[in-house]
């Protein structure tokens, strides 16, 4: 088998001699993502559509699994593809095949514009709106055939209702289309060249016009263009993280090493980063074929759980369509019996209800709020693909993150070294935390820089050293950017020039030089490096305290305490030795030969130990406590070794406590006999978890509260994910690589890394950190809760002023008294006054650290609950509607009709020909006069409305601070204050308004009628608050608090 | 409610950060039992829960103590309202409106009134006559009579202890007093002619709408009158030789278009005087105020054809305007 890793990575005492045996199984699993996962889908899309399209899918599969090109010889190949070596396809055919199957994947198939604008015109609120305005237009329509001078109020409502759902739709269907937009931008992906031969020329082309049977080359730095097989190779190598997640360099040639596609080391796929060396290759598979092609297409066809935001506004909006078709029919009914109304006077009342009951501007703002969020988080690097993500990151209760590149820099770091016999922490916050000037470490310092294959691609200055770009694997990268420090390498090896070499290979595991000492004269010393036991077992000596001692019994047992204790830590352990060559032996000049090694590779000096870990980002740990008191838990997913994750969960913060295996082991139990309650954390291998069955997943979940997955197949990630889910969390799930891509998909929210993140992760997450950094997550969770308290908030203050817009209706139809309120005044409460200030409370800042607070649970804290629908409802919106009527009566009784008077008049107030309706001090009013009346009462009716809501404005600023500890200092809800005002002034005294809305100008001795209960309402409120935070447990805190 | 008891339960001492964690994590999780219930049996509980003895999500304590909240909120709420309303009808007094005039939405062009009002159909303002059929003549005199009950009888309506005067243009009411309006005597518009429906020479009945302290502004100078009045009504007026006998609120009932003139053909009106003689004015809400009123009567309408009638009133302060109807009024009349 073959193996990209150079070198084992140590597992400490539990392993018993094969080493690399770990690798393998990282290898193994690796490879095992096509079958899973295409599995996995597979199986989900049986579940769901027990179709045929399921049996295509796994006819796709067999296919893949069935491939053979790797084995059939070229020459079979060439001519399968009707392609030459020696000339490639002819560039006709090329082209003519490009055109019909461009090389490249196909977008996932989105929703028509059309249908997703229609969904937004007809969902939600809208049909209601609809029914609302076409019932208008009916209303108009039999009032016209009655008589062809009827009031044209009707349809003017109707088509404003109409043209409220259409401009409302057009809004939140333009956010959602930018913010998709900004996506695509996003994702497109830089057009990549490639050399390709075609009519016995080579050519460079875009990768996009490759088609199966050209014969490409691919040299390093490039990306792979498409699933090819190696024709011929020098030191190629690839990259497959963006498959695997793993980033490790993978030697790439001619022969057929392996049945299993996967795994043999003639192929290369597509999108897999070309590290070193080159190839010439043929193309076998393109675009959508390829295998990360398929993977593509598969997690695309994963269905999207809906999102917790929409959830609740699914609720929401469930909610209030109930109620308002509810008292729609009730009242429609008492109309049309009890009242004996005409059809066309109580279907007027059931528009009204309906138009009352519906916040129309709500959808927009809540879309509004969300895009305002966004935007801030854009700032902060995140980017929403989804808006309503924006939410869920607040809701989730828990995050599975995947390790490599995630919470770790992806780069390999010296962090522990061994010589003298001692261990030596290397901490670039500490000058001399080992000692330099020992020879031992000079010694290693030497090996390290002169047994290494990778330069430095460049040395910007400006730029600190870890990361400057290299060539080579990971550890050498990690070696010589550790020497670099301490003296240039470059000055280093113009010193001692390389001679010989052998490279590394799994049989030996481990890699020779020969260099020359130019200092001491041209002597040539041996520099070996591989995996420690390896190294260890071809020398006699050590180097210790400058003096090169017989290796005996002691120091052996000195090297195996310290290999099992720098490998329990989870690092990767390499071994170092040298030898001076005899200059009698080997005088100057002499000629190497590293075919057929003619110098000593054994009995060398054993000169220490490097250790290599890839280290956690430097705000990880800060981040994952901010999320675990924030009460979301933190699990690690990987695919890593379980030592190393567990070093890694241990070092972040993951795993706090002991975990099972640590207690099996200090009470001498198997791991089997450790009760759930016993230990708090635990680590589950992906061998373990292959034998679970999703309950015992579940279970794990529920007893355990640090946990750890390591060594997981992509299809185990969703498993887990699942299992989490329906344990009852909002999961969040963040990852880099194609293999994360479907546990991305299944998680309520996925989030992808912008920068180590492949495409398809990117597009199969809802969120993007464009600086991969964790702590984005958490900025990111605190939005989410913010906002989703700022949203609740909007709704409160948006829902409270249908109160005083519904009973107008009500009393309407009970008391038949004139009507207080118009629908028109409705929409422009709505739409007009009550836009801007819902939309400022987005602005709102924390009322408490949201952080220190629990994740609201998904089944339990509803956006809209019954305690706000009670505040609002019954509380609050009573107290506006009171102001209302109170506006209402007094405009009334000032003018001749008292409230006693008013009861039972409808009928003759709408009287046409009725023009001398008498008032209360016998005073006759004339049909028009009246009618100018009723204006002028609804108008002081909007305007009792519009101030209380000032007072309800104030109050939505906090759900349990007092108004004096959150301040005035949300500058938007201060202008918002100031828009409202403005708006209603304008409709009450600007000319025109009166022919458009029916408003009438007022005293204005009526702007000062409602203000007491605008008052009532601050006073009450903070004394519910009050209450509430005196007593936190009290009955009014668990009845009153929303 | 179960999230309070958890609430209340307070974390003991010994409990670690990650128990509390862990403590917390587990309120999310799916209750086992839960998973077993059906949708139905999810709302049987919610209606009634026999564990916990809750109806609808709440003990029966519970509802009584959040119904016991909203008798005080609503009861308190009641009396702030009863408050407000006390405090504002103290600032109203009971016989003179607060707004008057131009100053409240009612302006100063008082509307002009007719009856009978066709009752069949509100909308309609067609008298449609039926001259030989008694039941039609019948239903349009008990129109009118119910218009002019409290006018035969004032005493009716009126508890008694206003002062009716019998006014002229030389003695004008007092503060006090009210003018009586005199129907009985109006020749063929009277009662005991019933009204004249019977010959198809009907009386309508025209009056102005009532506006508090609306003082008329007369057309009380023979060389001023407007041109628009029709010309027989500026001779009438000419011909009125006392000053404050021409202080009246004229009024003018023609045909709509020149054919309708045609067909309306001649016009009698009661009082003689062809109009609402000032002294009834200005209209103080006093007891016992009835509103002056005119009688039209069409001598000779041609039969079979509806006549549109419009009738003025007229001052200097009462604007007019046909469309919307200003200072003036619309009907039709249909003989057959």
């Amino acid at each position: 088998m073959i193996r990209g890793s150079i070198y084992s990575q140590s597992e400490g005492t539990t392993r018993k001699g094969s080493q690399i045996l770990g690798a393998d199984d990282a290898r193994n699993t690796a490879v095992s993502v096509a079958v899973e996962v295409s599995a996995k889908v597979a199986e989900n899309r049986k579940r769901l559509k027990q179709g045929k399209s399921a049996k295509d899918n796994v006819a796709d599969l067999k296919e893949e699994l069935n491939m053979d090109e790797h084995l059939v010889p070229l020459e079979e190949l060439y001519s399968r593809y009707n392609t030459n070596v020696e000339t490639g396809l002819p560039s006709a055919i090329a082209e003519k095949m490009a055109d019909e199957k461009p090389n490249r994947l196909t977008p996932q198939k989105q929703t028509p514009a059309v249908i997703k604008f229609l969904l937004t015109l007809f969902g939600g609120f809208s049909m209601l709106l609809w029914i609302g305005g076409v019932l208008a237009i009916i209303a108009y329509i039999i009032d016209y055939s009655r008589d062809s001078g009827a009031p044209r109020d009707n349809l003017y409502l109707g088509v404003v209702l109409i043209a409220v759902v259409c401009i409302t739709s057009i809004f939140s269907y333009y956010q959602e289309a930018k913010s998709d937009a900004v996506m695509k931008g996003f994702l497109k992906m830089q057009p990549q060249r490639s050399h390709v031969l075609r009519d016995g020329k080579w050519s460079e082309v875009d990768a996009d016009f490759l088609v199966v049977g050209d014969i490409i080359t691919v040299t390093y730095g490039n990306v792979v263009p498409a699933d090819i097989r190696i024709i011929t190779a020098s030191s190629f190598k690839v990259d497959n993280s963006s498959l695997t997640g793993e980033a490790e360099a993978l030697s790439r040639s001619p022969e057929c090493t392996d049945d299993n596609p996967m795994e043999t080391k003639n192929l290369a796929f597509y999108s897999t980063n070309a590290v070193e060396g080159t190839c010439t290759a043929i193309v076998l598979r393109t675009g959508d074929d390829t295998f990360i092609g398929k993977i593509a297409r598969l997690v695309g066809k994963t269905k999207k759980k809906e999102t917790p935001i929409r959830k609740e506004i699914r609720h929401f909006i469930h909610l209030i369509t109930g109620l308002a078709l509810f008292l729609g029919a009730i009242f429609f009914t008492l109309a049309m019996t009890v009242q004996k109304q005409q059809f066309l006077q109580a279907l007027v009342f059931l528009i009204g209800i309906i138009v009352a009951n519906v916040p129309e501007g709500l959808l927009a703002t809540v879309t509004v709020s969300l895009t305002l969020t966004a935007r801030k988080m854009a700032k902060n690097n995140v980017i929403v693909k989804n808006l309503e993500a924006v939410e869920t990151l607040g809701s989730t209760s828990c995050i599975c993150s995947d390790k490599t590149g995630t919470l770790t820099q992806n780069r390999m770091t010296v962090n522990h070294l061994w010589y003298d016999l001692r261990v030596w922490a290397v901490d670039p916050a500490v000058e001399d935390c080992f000692q330099k000037e020992h020879n031992s470490f000079k010694m290693l310092y030497s090996i390290a820089t002169l047994n290494s294959r990778a330069t430095f691609e460049e040395t910007d200055q400006s730029k600190p050293l870890s990361e400057w770009r290299t060539s080579g694997d990971a550890s050498e990268s990690a070696l010589i950017k550790f020497c670099q420090q301490i003296r240039p390498i470059s000055d280093a090896r113009k010193d001692n020039p390389k001679v010989a070499e052998i490279p590394f290979n799994s049989t030996n595991k481990y890699a020779v030089t020969v260099c020359e000492q130019r200092d001491e004269g041209g002597r040539f010393v041996v520099y070996m490096k591989g995996a420690p036991e390896r190294v260890l077992a071809r020398c006699s000596k050590i180097l210790v305290c400058d003096e090169e001692a017989p290796l005996d019994d002691t120091y052996k047992e000195h090297f195996e305490k310290a290999y099992k204790e720098l490998g329990g830590l989870g690092e990767r352990v390499l071994g170092f030795a040298y030898h001076n060559l005899d200059t009698s032996h080997y005088p100057p000049g002499f000629q190497f030969d590293s075919e057929k090694p003619n110098f000593p590779c054994e009995g060398l000096v054993f000169a220490g130990l490097y250790a290599l870990i890839d280290p956690p980002r430097p705000a990880v740990p800060s981040s994952v406590k901010a999320c675990q008191s924030a009460g979301i838990r933190v699990i690690m997913v990987t695919g890593d070794h379980p030592l190393t994750a567990k070093a890694i969960a241990r070092s972040v913060n993951i795993i706090r406590d002991e975990t099972v295996d640590e207690l099996a082991a200090r009470k001498g139990i198997s791991e089997s006999q450790v009760e759930p309650g016993e230990a708090k954390a635990i680590v589950v291998s992906g061998q373990k978890l292959k034998e679970m069955d999703e309950e015992e997943v579940q279970n794990i979940i529920r007893d355990y509260d640090q946990i750890v997955f390591a060594r997981t197949s992509p299809q185990q990630k969703l498993v887990i994910v699942e299992a989490v889910q329906n344990v009852g969390n909002v999961v969040a799930v963040t990852g880099d690589g194609v293999n994360d891509s479907p546990a991305l998909r299944q998680a309520d929210i996925g989030v992808a890394m912008g920068i180590a993140g492949t495409d398809v992760s990117k597009s199969a997450a809802d969120m993007i950190l464009l600086d991969d950094d964790f702590s984005s997550i958490v900025k990111g969770v605190e939005e989410g809760r913010l906002i989703f308290d700022n949203i609740k908030k909007s709704i409160a203050y948006t829902l409270t002023s249908n109160i005083p817009e519904l009973t107008p209706f009500l009393v309407n139809v009970l008391l038949n008294i004139p009507l207080p309120l118009s629908t028109i005044m409705i929409l422009c409460i709505d739409l007009g006054t009550d836009m801007y200030p819902a939309i400022s409370l987005a602005y709102e800042s924390a009322e408490s650290d949201i952080m220190k607070r629990r994740p609201r649970d998904s089944k339990k804290d509803k956006l809209v609950n019954n305690k706000l629908l009670q505040i609002t409802y019954l509380q609050i919106g009573v107290l506006q509607a009171c102001a209302g009527f109170f506006n209402y009566l007094i405009v009334m009784g000032d003018h001749g009709f008292l409230p006693k008077h008013l009861k039972g008049l409808r009928e003759q107030w709408d009287n046409r020909n009725i023009n001398n309706l008498r008032d209360s001090y016998g005073q006759e009013w004339t049909y028009e006069s009246r009618k100018n009346l009723e204006s002028m009462a609804q108008t002081a009716f909007l305007l009792a409305i519009v101030q209380v809501q000032w007072a309800d404005l104030i109050i939505c600023k906090t759900r349990m601070l007092s108004i004096l500890h959150q301040g005035m200092r949300n500058k938007h809800l201060i202008i918002a204050l100031i828009f409202e005002t403005t708006l209603i002034i304008l409709l009450t005294y600007a000319p025109g308004m009166s022919v458009a809305f029916r408003t009438y100008s007022l005293k204005p001795i009526y702007w000062v009628s409602a203000l007491p209960f605008a008052c009532l309402i601050l006073l009450f409120d903070e004394m519910r608050k009050l209450i509430i935070r005196k007593y936190p447990q009290g009955w009014v805190r668990r009845n009153l608090y929303y | 409610m179960p999230s309070s008891n958890n609430l209340r339960k307070q974390p003991s001492r010994s409990l670690s950060k990650q128990d509390e964690l862990l403590s917390i994590q587990t309120q999310y999780f799916v209750k086992l039992e839960d998973l077993k219930l059906t949708r139905k049996q999810k709302c049987l509980r919610f209606v009634y829960d026999t564990d916990t003895k809750k109806v609808m999500g709440r003990t029966p304590t519970s509802w009584s103590k959040i119904g016991l909240f909203y008798l005080i909120f609503y009861g308190m709420l009641a009396a702030l309202v009863a408050i407000c309303m006390w405090v504002f009808l103290q600032t109203l007094d009971p016989r003179i409106p607060k707004w008057q005039q131009d100053a409240s939405v009612i302006g100063t062009n008082p509307g002009l009134g007719f009856r009978p009002m066709p009752k069949d159909n509100e909308e309609s303002t067609l008298i449609w006559l039926q001259g030989t059929n008694k039941a039609n003549y019948l239903n349009w005199f008990d129109n009118i009579m119910e218009f002019l009950d409290k006018y035969y009888t004032p005493g009716k309506i009126e508890k008694g202890n206003a002062y009716l005067k019998t006014c002229s243009y030389t003695e004008w009411p007092t503060e006090t007093e009210v003018c009586e309006v005199d129907v009985k005597d109006w020749g063929d518009c009277s009662r005991d002619q019933f009204f004249n429906y019977y010959r198809s020479s009907p009386c309508i009945f025209l009056k102005l709408n009532k506006i508090y302290g609306w003082t008329p502004d007369y057309y009380d100078d023979p060389y001023d009158l407007p041109p628009d009045m029709p010309k027989h009504l500026q001779d009438h007026i000419r011909n009125i030789t006392r000053l404050e006998e021409r202080r009246n609120i004229w009024v003018s009932c023609e045909g709509e278009n020149p054919a309708d003139v045609e067909y309306l053909g001649p016009v009698q009106f009661y009082p003689p005087v062809q109009g609402f003689p000032g002294y009834y004015f200005p209209f103080r809400n006093s007891e016992g105020y009835l509103s002056p009123l005119v009688a039209v009567r069409f001598l000779r309408p041609v039969s079979g054809i509806v006549i549109n009638i419009e009738c003025r009133a007229w001052a200097k302060n009462i604007h007019y305007n046909r469309a919307e109807r200003m200072g003036s009024v619309h009907f039709e009349l249909l003989i057959d």
